[in-house]
């Protein structure tokens, strides 16, 4: 348990460290943030009711789908398995430990949009803030869930690249974020269904709280974390048991 | 137990291909063994079965006492700390980091430095300090001074036997004869998934004295031949070139080297 939680606040130091993370994680939802909330609220004041649940949905869907996949393949992908694997450490722990240094990243990221906007934009504070971190903490789970599955899945950085915005540009477009998914035809708001981003809007601006909301975000975790066990075990059976 | 290593009839297919076609081998506790042979031989499939890395399709393997380990290709995330490295892995080890031995690896003076800013020969440091951060009894090193200077290399090798007089096991795999000549008592030469020689570098170098190279320089080009039997070997090769009228201009006979030697067997010529 000792060395789970150093390997958690290493890879949280690792993850300061990388400009890459604190540029998907922070740097950009930020400034997209900051200018689309500019953009949105002086062509639609209206906008200002969900502001801050759009651009978290934005954030973390960024954060996690183009963030932590590279990443995790700089572990699953290339010899730093390896070596963690020969010097004691489980195959499992790259994985959970970056999955919850993101975790803390993404919340961070989040709680700073939720204290700047209605400074900067008199966006509306949601209702019961205790209660909306729970359900954003569970939509960055799903999110998270997505991005372990992705970067297990390629081991090719260019290919995961691609990869990654295949499952961030719909996810986002289709979010209802942009405009409402009932706007759009039938079988792509459909789609958006398949992406956590969709079910995490509709769950942080209270237009749905209930099972109704949680249980496919849970569906989509538990989805993706059952492929990463598969993937962990494939890789775990290409070596013999270890010590 | 005599052996800290027993490895019999290890045999291990990729695919349609047999690399491993039934390995024995000995490793007494306490010895520093080398395992050589060219690429392709086998020698890190049959390292990474012994170390639990690789599975083996039939054979038995039995290591005594706990193992570290040092890749041959072997990397860490790019902003770790060398530092923070030791405390995580001595950690998954339910280890202390050992200050005395870190300091003969010269690692405090990497303490605070990035893994991406390392060179080969720290970076080689630090992995062989993470592979004796669990106090391990048996210690399997894959091509350890690979890619490393001369200076990086002698240090590397005071390591290795300072490891050797605290009592370990060192099996080293190599392809670089001098190094496993200074190093290895016992060594193994791997050709095509066998061993083709299993011994002492006395033994091998014994064996050696009975072999000599023979060039013959014609107006034609160059002949080589290697005999075990010099005096009638010589005497045939000449006869065979008057017989042929043939003019010999220069003549050399080598005895030949450790290393002509290692290359012959793993070659299999």
């Amino acid at each position: 348990m000792e060395a789970f939680l150093y390997g958690i606040g290493l890879q949280f130091k690792m993850d300061i460290r990388s400009r890459s993370l604190l540029v998907t994680c922070y740097l950009v939802p930020l400034l997209f943030f900051a200018v689309m909330g500019g953009i949105f609220t002086s062509i639609m004041p209206d906008s200002g009711d969900t502001l801050i649940q759009s651009m978290t949905v934005m954030g973390v869907s960024m954060g996690a789908l183009i963030g932590v996949p590279p990443s995790l393949a700089e572990i699953y992908g290339t010899d730093v398995r390896k070596m963690y694997q020969a010097n004691g450490a489980p195959l499992w722990c790259g994985l959970i430990t970056l999955t919850v240094s993101a975790f803390i990243h993404l919340l961070i990221m989040s709680g700073i949009i939720l204290a700047v906007a209605p400074v900067m934009f008199h966006a509306e504070v949601p209702a019961g803030l205790p209660f909306h971190f729970m359900k954003l903490s569970a939509f960055i789970i799903a999110s998270l869930g997505i991005a372990g599955m992705l970067g297990m899945l390629e081991k090719n950085q260019a290919k995961l690249t691609m990869l990654c915005q295949v499952a961030f540009l719909p996810s986002i477009l289709l979010s209802g974020i942009m405009f409402p998914s009932s706007l759009l035809p039938g079988f792509l708001e459909k789609l958006g269904k398949v992406f956590p981003a969709a079910w995490g809007y509709v769950l942080l601006s209270n237009k749905g709280a209930g099972i109704g909301e949680i249980l496919p975000l849970g569906i989509i975790f538990g989805g993706a974390a059952l492929v990463c066990a598969v993937l962990l075990r494939r890789m775990s059976g290409s070596y013999g048991t270890w010590r | 137990m005599k052996y800290a290593i027993q490895v019999s009839n290890l045999r291990k297919s990729y695919g349609s291909k047999e690399v491993l076609k039934g390995i024995n081998l000995q490793v007494k506790k306490g010895e520093i063994f080398g395992i050589l042979g060219v690429n392709g031989a086998g020698k890190t499939t049959t390292l990474e079965c012994i170390e639990g890395f690789r599975r083996y399709d039939s054979g038995e393997i039995r290591v005594d006492g706990k193992i570290g380990i040092q890749l041959q290709s072997a990397s860490l995330p790019a902003y770790i700390k060398a530092g923070e490295a030791v405390r995580l892995f001595a950690k998954w080890n339910h280890a202390e980091p050992d200050p005395a031995r870190l300091s003969a690896l010269g690692i405090p003076e990497l303490e605070k430095k990035r893994y991406m800013g390392l060179s080969t020969g720290q970076k080689r440091r630090l992995h062989l300090a993470l592979a004796l951060t669990g106090n391990p009894a048996v210690i399997f090193l894959d091509e350890p001074t690979a890619g490393l200077d001369v200076e990086g290399r002698i240090s590397l090798h005071k390591e290795i036997f300072r490891l050797k007089k605290q009592g370990r096991t060192i099996i080293m795999a190599s392809h670089d004869m001098s190094e496993v000549e200074n190093l290895c008592g016992r060594i193994a030469i791997l050709n095509g998934g066998k061993i083709a020689f299993c011994g002492t570098t006395e033994e091998l170098a014994a064996k050696l004295g009975r072999h000599y190279d023979i060039r013959v320089i014609t107006e034609l080009g160059e002949d080589a031949y290697c005999v075990e039997d010099i005096r009638e070997e010589l005497t045939k090769i000449l006869e065979k070139y008057r017989k042929k009228e043939m003019n010999i201009l220069d003549l050399k006979v080598n005895r030949g080297t450790l290393e002509q030697h290692f290359i012959r067997l793993a070659k299999g010529v």
